[in-house]
């Protein structure tokens, strides 16, 4: 489903940094990958490579067989089959909830108001906040805002989801409620990129894990190779530190 | 949506001292006006208000003479217009009168020059007109302002390098030299040139009330611009990328969710552009424009007030600049979430 081969990318601003060297990897429909690794190993790059957020230097990068680096590729047509979740949740925050969750439906996918208001009811009764469908984000708990970003996200029907440490901004007490929509999602099927610092949700969720760093994919597993017998010095490091 | 109200403490409780400076504050502007009022009285100025209404409106008085000898021998009315009769020495004839207040009845007799009737009309007076021409001036202008402003903005950030010089060439020159040169400009060369082509084709030339809303529009155009620069980029980057990840297009993107956000946020120093616009446009009586202020020029230089006339003048941009932004900031607390 998500093919990666030779991806670099090299940051100019502020400084030259080389994001990613080398990076390959497949994911498969269906499957669950978390990548974890230290800060600036070029985790959050790679995912954001995957919808074009950051443009691969060098390297390919297909979606369901689709080059996105291609530049004859509808790009827009491409992100809305791609969810995105973000560390710092992005809602619209002039919109309320109902609204930031029906605003691409209809521009996007030109569904009429009542199939986006149905999607979006549905999903906000899903991420578990359906009374909080008239409410602006900014009167919202981090951990709903959270939720109705991943709502907005999946109002799109996308054949993908890519989380950006979705809970790393959130108080340790919110956490919880968040994980819980990502593995109901993982459980109906969702083909799904991780990138967290939560080893709990990897050790219980993933399919497998991608440990990268400085820039490169370091080991890859499952989470039972990962968590109980890594190979590489740098991930055996790394796992004393956290755990 | 939600104004808390500041809770009553004790550093905003009003004390002596606090009223003891707001009668200083009084005191002072009682004391400039009546400064100014015994240095008038010094130098012999008549202050002659009373003067000054009929340059808002004045009634103008219309009359209906007759031009024939004769005897009115009969007065109909029909859908308020009269029709009279007159018996001449040779005729009889009929005089249409549009409705008015007749002068004369019947029986009377008439010679060229009677008053068959007379009419008053309540007309605008100059500063009215003055007035009226300012609000329109300040309005094209504004709004083509707006509209030139928002491409400006958006070609300024743009990373095509023909949108993004073209619009720091404009926004760096119409900033850098003054309006009273760009009218010139707008005015003697490229109004000289447009109307001397357009003449050549035997169509009639533009007025110079076009090159001012010209002038003053590009003027505008070049700041506001620059404040709708500063709002998009104001605004946090992850809003265009959340947009632009389900699947926007750059176009939707500002639309829908960057402009909305960027618009409440440069509110404010637009409201202080479009001030100094209605302001700015006194400066086009220079090239023949009579708005407000050349029509105050020009009552001054026959009525021979001037103090009474400035004053008034300059009541009536305040009138105009307060009323804009009353409406500014009522659009603020109906945009703000």
């Amino acid at each position: 489903m998500i093919e990666v081969q030779n991806v670099y990318k090299t940051f100019l601003v502020p400084h030259i940094v080389q994001a990613l060297i080398n990076v390959s990897c497949k994911i498969e429909a269906g499957e669950v990958v978390v990548v974890i690794g230290p800060s600036g190993s070029g985790k959050s790059t790679l995912l954001r490579c995957l919808n074009h957020l950051e443009t691969a230097d060098s390297g390919k990068i297909f979606i369901e067989g689709i080059d996105i680096l291609d530049p004859k590729t509808d790009i827009n047509k491409l992100r809305a089959e791609v969810g995105m979740v973000f560390q710092s949740f992005n809602l619209f925050p002039h919109k309320n909830v109902f609204e930031n969750i029906t605003l691409a439906q209809k521009i996007v996918r030109r569904r009429t108001k009542t199939e986006a208001a149905d999607k979006a009811f549905s999903l906000l009764n899903k991420v578990g906040i359906k009374d909080k469908a008239n409410v602006y984000p900014d009167q919202l708990s981090g951990g709903q805002q959270q939720r109705v970003a991943i709502a907005r996200a999946l109002a799109m029907d996308p054949k993908i989801m890519l989380f950006d440490e979705p809970t790393s901004a959130l108080d340790p007490e919110m956490i919880g409620e968040v994980l819980e929509v990502m593995k109901n999602l993982a459980r109906e099927g969702m083909t799904m990129v991780v990138v967290t610092h939560e080893m709990g949700f990897a050790k219980e969720v993933a399919d497998r894990v991608i440990f990268m760093d400085m820039g490169a994919i370091v080991e890859e597993g499952t989470p039972e190779h990962f968590f109980t017998s890594p190979v590489n010095e740098r991930t055996k490091l790394f796992l004393s530190q956290i755990l | 949506m939600n104004q808390s109200v500041i809770p009553k403490t004790k550093q905003n409780k009003k004390t002596a001292v606090y009223f003891v400076w707001v009668g200083v504050f009084f005191l002072c502007i009682a004391g400039m006006i009546s400064g100014l009022y015994y240095s008038t009285i010094k130098i012999d100025y008549v202050w002659r208000w009373y003067r000054i209404p009929q340059y808002f409106a004045f009634k103008e008085k219309i009359e209906i003479k007759s031009q024939i000898d004769g005897k009115i021998t009969d007065i109909s009315l029909k859908d308020g217009k009269a029709v009279i009769t007159v018996k001449t020495e040779r005729e009889d004839k009929t005089i249409d009168i549009p409705e008015g207040d007749l002068k004369v009845s019947k029986g009377d007799f008439v010679y060229p020059g009677y008053i068959l009737a007379s009419q008053e009309n309540w007309k605008p007076g100059i500063l009215m007109q003055g007035l009226w021409l300012t609000i329109e001036v300040s309005l094209i202008s504004t709004l083509l302002g707006i509209l030139i402003g928002l491409f400006g903005g958006l070609a300024r950030l743009s990373s095509n390098p023909a949108f993004k010089w073209f619009s720091i060439t404009y926004i760096e020159i119409i900033r850098g030299s003054p309006l009273l040169v760009q009218i010139f400009i707008w005015y003697f060369v490229l109004g000289t040139l447009i109307n001397t082509i357009l003449s050549k084709y035997g169509i009639s030339s533009i007025p110079p009330l076009w090159y001012g809303v010209a002038a003053l529009a590009c003027f505008t155009g070049a700041y506001v611009a620059e404040i709708v620069r500063a709002g998009i980029q104001s605004i946090h980057r992850g809003q265009v990328e959340a947009s632009r990840s389900l699947g926007m297009t750059y176009a939707q993107s500002m639309r829908y969710v960057i402009l909305p956000q960027a618009l409440r946020r440069i509110l404010p120093p637009l409201a202080g552009q479009f001030i100094s616009l209605i302001k700015d446009s006194s400066l086009l009586g220079i090239i023949a424009v009579r708005e407000l202020s050349k029509a105050t020029r020009e009552v001054v230089t026959t009525s021979l007030q001037p103090f009474e006339l400035w004053f008034v003048c300059a009541l009536l941009y305040l009138f105009l600049t307060f009323t804009l932004s009353m409406f500014v900031q009522y659009l603020e607390r109906r945009t703000a979430v």
